[in-house]
C-alpha cells in the first residue's frame, strides 16, 4: 500500500451519495487504493430523500440508513484498511445552488472549484432540488396548489419548510376534494395520506412531523382524484404502491378506476399484450373493485372493511386523458376553487393529442406531481460542466463538458445523474456503476497531481456537523419518538439540532 | 460462456414477454451447466459470518452461489437461513437495500428451475417488488423471502447481473 491516498468528495449525503461511497469502501481493496472520502451536506443531518423525501409509512424502505452508519462506524474494517478516513460534513453546502435556502443560518459554503482543485474525486450526488410544473395560469399564485416536492418535505420535516406558512397557515379544515395532477409513486404517496390523514394507527406511530399532522387532521377529506395525461396503461405507479390504496378498504376507504381502457383491458387480463406489471395491476384491480365476498382470491381477503362501499365517505379514484389547462379561484380570494382539464385522446401511433372540449371539476387543494426537477449549481458556467434540462450531462457518470468531453476527476451518481427517476434501489445499483468507473479510473490512471500539490481544503468549517453530531441527533430522536409513542420525531428547524449539539 | 448468457438474460430485462418464453431454458442451460474439470471451484471460507450459525454435523444443507463473474461458491449452511443472509455472511455481491424486509429488489437471484417448485410460492408484496427487478426470470425471486430447508438442500442461486438499459436520456 505505498501509493499516496487519493481524496474524494461527494456532494450530497442521500442515498445516492452514500452508496457510491460505500461501494468506494468497500471495493477500493480491488485496485489496491487508499482512499479518503469527505461526504458535504447543507443540511446538518444526513440522508436526503430517505429522510424527507420516503413516506412516513414506509420505515422499512429507510433501512437504507443502517448500511450506511455501519459503513460509517465500520468503514476501515469494510474496505481492509484502505478507507483511511470517511467524514460527514454537515451544515455546508458547495457550489451555491441556485436556489439557496434562507432557514440555515447555520450553512457554510465551499466552491466546488475549490473542491475540484484539491480533491483527486469530486462526485455530484446533490439530488433534484427543484419541481416540475404544470406552467398555467395561477399556478403559483394559487394559495391552495402546493407541490408534491414541497407537500411531501413539509411533512417529512425537512428544515426549509417544516414550518412554512403556505403550509401552516392554510385552511386545512375546508379541505374536502383533493387533485393529485400525475400518477407516480410520489402521486399515490400523497394520496395515500390525504385519504387516510385521520386514521391514527397508520400516521401516528411514523416519523411524520407532528405539527404537519397536527395540520393535516383537521382536513375532513372526502375524496382524492389522481389524475393522468395519457390513460390507464401509461400509469407511473407500481404496484405495491397500487395495492397500499386498494388496502385501505379496511379502514373504510375505496377506489375506483375512470377509464375506457381499463374496462377494455380488465375483460381479457391474460392477453398475450399484457406483460407480468399489467396482469398483476389488472387482477388486482378487478378483486378490489368486486364485492368482498365475490372476489377470487384469498389474498384480496385479508381484512373485511367495516362498511360497505356504498356506505363510504371516503373514495379515492383514477382519471385518465386530462390536461389542466385552468386554475380557477374563488372570486376575490387566492383559495381554489376548481381546475379545467382539456381532454385528451389517445391516437393509435401512442401520441396524444389534446382536443377542444374541456370539463371542470372542483378542488379545495390541488397538488402537482409531475416529478423532481435537478437544477445545475451556479458554478457550472464557469467551471464548464454540461447541464441538460434537468440533469447533469454525462456517460456511464463521467461528467461531460460543454464540448462533450469527459472533465477529469469528475462523476455524477443517483437523480442529478438521471434527471429524477428510479426508486432507491436503481439509485442503489446506478451508483455502484458509478463508483466501479470511478475505481476504474483512478487503477488506471497514474496518481493525480492533486494527491501530492500543497493546495489544502479547509476542512474546519464554523459550525459543521459531523457523523458523531449525526449519531447524537439520531439517538435523542429517538428517544423522543418513543416517549411519543413514534417510531421517530424528526427535529424540523436547524436551530433546534444545533441547540442539541451545543447542549451537549 | 456462462458469463454471456447471464448477460443477455440481464439485457433483455425490459422484455418480460420475450423473457417468459426463452428465459427459463436459457437459465435451465446455465444452472445445469456443470463445472468444467479445470475451473477453480472454490469453497471459500468467509471473512466474516455475520450472524450465521454453524450447522450441527449431519444436519448441514447445501447452497451454491453463481455469481456474478460466473464463478461458484458452496457453503454448508443451516436450515432456516435466508438466501440474502447466507449471500451477506460470505460476503457475496448481494446488497439488502432494505435490510431483508420485502421492500426492494435488491437481493434478487434466479433459481434453478429444479428447485424452484420446492420452494413455497411469493407473496404479494415479493411479487410487487419483483416486478421492478433487473433482468426478471420465471424463477426469479428475492433472497430476503427464501429460507433455506431440507425441500431445497444443493439448491443452485443466480445473482443477476446488474445491467441498466441505457436510454438516449443517459446520454
Amino acid at each position: 500500500m505505498s501509493q499516496v491516498a487519493r481524496n474524494i468528495s461527494i456532494i450530497g449525503s442521500g442515498p445516492s451519495g452514500l452508496y457510491t461511497a460505500y461501494h468506494l469502501v468497500k471495493k477500493a481493496n480491488t485496485i489496491k487504493v487508499p482512499i479518503n472520502i469527505k461526504i458535504w451536506e447543507k443540511n446538518p443531518v444526513p440522508f436526503g430523500l430517505s429522510r424527507y423525501g420516503v413516506a412516513p409509512d414506509h420505515p422499512e424502505v429507510k433501512n437504507c440508513e443502517d448500511t450506511f452508519t455501519t459503513m460509517f462506524r465500520e468503514y476501515e474494517e469494510l474496505s481492509a484498511g484502505f478507507c483511511k478516513s470517511l467524514q460527514f460534513i454537515g451544515n455546508t453546502i458547495v457550489g451555491q445552488p441556485s436556489m439557496s435556502s434562507a432557514t440555515n443560518p447555520f450553512e457554510n459554503h465551499v466552491a466546488l472549484k475549490s473542491l475540484m482543485q484539491t480533491e483527486d474525486v469530486v462526485v455530484l450526488s446533490y439530488g433534484c432540488n427543484g419541481d416540475r410544473r404544470l406552467n398555467i395560469p395561477h399556478e403559483e399564485e394559487c394559495s391552495s396548489v402546493f407541490t408534491s416536492r414541497q407537500f411531501v418535505n413539509w411533512y417529512n420535516g425537512q428544515f426549509d419548510v417544516a414550518l412554512s406558512d403556505k403550509f401552516m397557515k392554510f385552511d386545512w379544515s375546508k379541505v374536502r376534494k383533493v387533485g393529485i395532477i400525475g400518477n407516480g409513486n410520489v402521486a399515490l404517496d400523497v394520496a395515500r395520506l390525504l385519504i387516510s390523514n385521520q386514521v391514527k394507527e397508520l400516521w401516528g406511530v411514523s416519523d411524520i412531523s407532528t405539527v404537519a399532522l397536527e395540520q393535516l387532521n383537521k382536513a375532513p377529506i372526502e375524496s382524492v382524484k389522481i389524475i393522468g395525461r395519457r390513460d390507464f396503461s401509461h400509469s407511473k405507479f407500481t404496484n405495491k404502491e397500487y395495492r397500499e390504496l386498494w388496502e385501505l378498504e379496511k379502514y373504510g376507504i375505496f377506489g375506483n378506476i375512470i377509464s375506457t381502457e381499463f374496462d377494455t383491458l380488465v375483460k381479457d387480463i391474460k392477453a398475450p399484450s399484457n406483460d407480468r406489471v399489467m396482469m398483476r395491476r389488472l387482477e388486482m384491480s378487478k378483486e378490489y373493485l368486486l364485492p368482498f365476498d365475490q372476489r377470487s382470491k384469498k389474498n384480496y381477503k385479508k381484512v373485511r372493511p367495516p362498511i360497505e362501499r356504498a356506505e363510504s365517505k371516503k373514495h379515492w379514484e383514477f382519471d385518465y386523458l386530462l390536461s389542466p389547462v385552468g386554475i380557477n379561484m374563488h372570486p376575490g380570494t387566492k383559495d381554489l376553487k376548481s381546475v379545467t382539464f382539456a381532454q385528451n385522446v389517445m391516437q393509435k401511433d401512442g401520441s396524444l393529442v389534446q382536443s377542444d372540449s374541456t370539463v371542470t371539476t372542483d378542488f379545495d387543494l390541488l397538488i402537482t406531481s409531475l416529478g423532481y426537477k435537478g437544477e445545475p449549481l451556479e458554478e457550472f458556467g464557469e467551471l464548464g460542466i454540461q447541464f441538460d434540462r434537468s440533469h447533469v450531462k454525462n456517460i456511464d457518470g463521467r461528467v461531460l463538458s460543454n464540448s462533450d468531453v469527459p472533465i477529469p476527476g469528475l462523476y455524477t451518481s443517483g437523480w442529478i445523474n438521471n434527471g429524477g427517476q428510479g426508486v432507491i434501489a436503481n439509485t442503489m445499483q446506478g451508483a455502484f456503476q458509478v463508483a466501479d468507473r470511478i475505481l476504474e479510473d483512478m487503477a488506471a490512471k497514474p496518481i493525480h497531481k492533486k494527491s501530492t500539490s500543497n493546495a489544502e481544503l479547509n476542512t474546519q468549517l464554523p459550525n459543521q456537523t459531523t457523523w458523531a453530531d449525526w449519531e447524537e441527533i439520531n439517538k435523542k430522536e429517538l428517544q423522543k419518538g418513543k416517549a411519543q409513542g413514534k417510531n421517530r420525531s424528526k427535529y424540523i428547524t436547524v436551530d433546534s439540532v444545533m441547540n442539541v449539539l451545543k447542549t451537549n | 460462456m456462462l458469463l454471456r448468457n447471464i448477460a443477455r438474460v440481464s439485457v433483455n430485462s425490459a422484455k418480460y414477454t420475450a423473457l417468459r418464453s426463452t428465459a427459463p431454458v436459457t437459465m435451465a442451460r446455465l444452472l445445469a451447466q456443470r463445472v468444467p474439470a479445470t475451473r477453480m471451484f472454490s469453497v471459500v471460507t468467509p471473512l466474516r459470518h455475520g450472524h450465521l450459525k454453524t450447522p450441527a454435523p449431519g444436519e448441514e444443507l447445501k447452497i451454491t452461489f453463481i455469481e456474478k463473474d460466473g464463478n461458484q461458491k458452496t457453503f454448508d449452511v443451516c436450515e432456516g437461513e435466508t438466501l440474502l443472509d447466507i449471500a451477506q455472511g460470505h460476503n457475496l455481491d448481494m446488497e439488502g437495500a432494505c435490510g431483508g424486509s420485502c421492500a426492494c429488489s435488491t437481493c434478487h437471484v434466479i433459481v434453478d428451475p429444479d428447485y424452484y417448485d420446492a420452494i413455497p410460492e411469493p407473496e404479494d408484496d415479493e411479487n410487487d417488488m419483483l416486478d421492478l427487478a433487473y433482468g426478471l426470470t420465471e424463477t426469479s425471486r428475492l433472497g430476503c423471502q427464501v429460507k433455506m430447508n431440507k425441500d431445497i438442500d444443493g439448491i443452485r442461486v443466480a445473482l443477476p447481473q446488474m445491467t441498466r438499459n441505457v436510454s438516449s436520456k443517459d446520454l
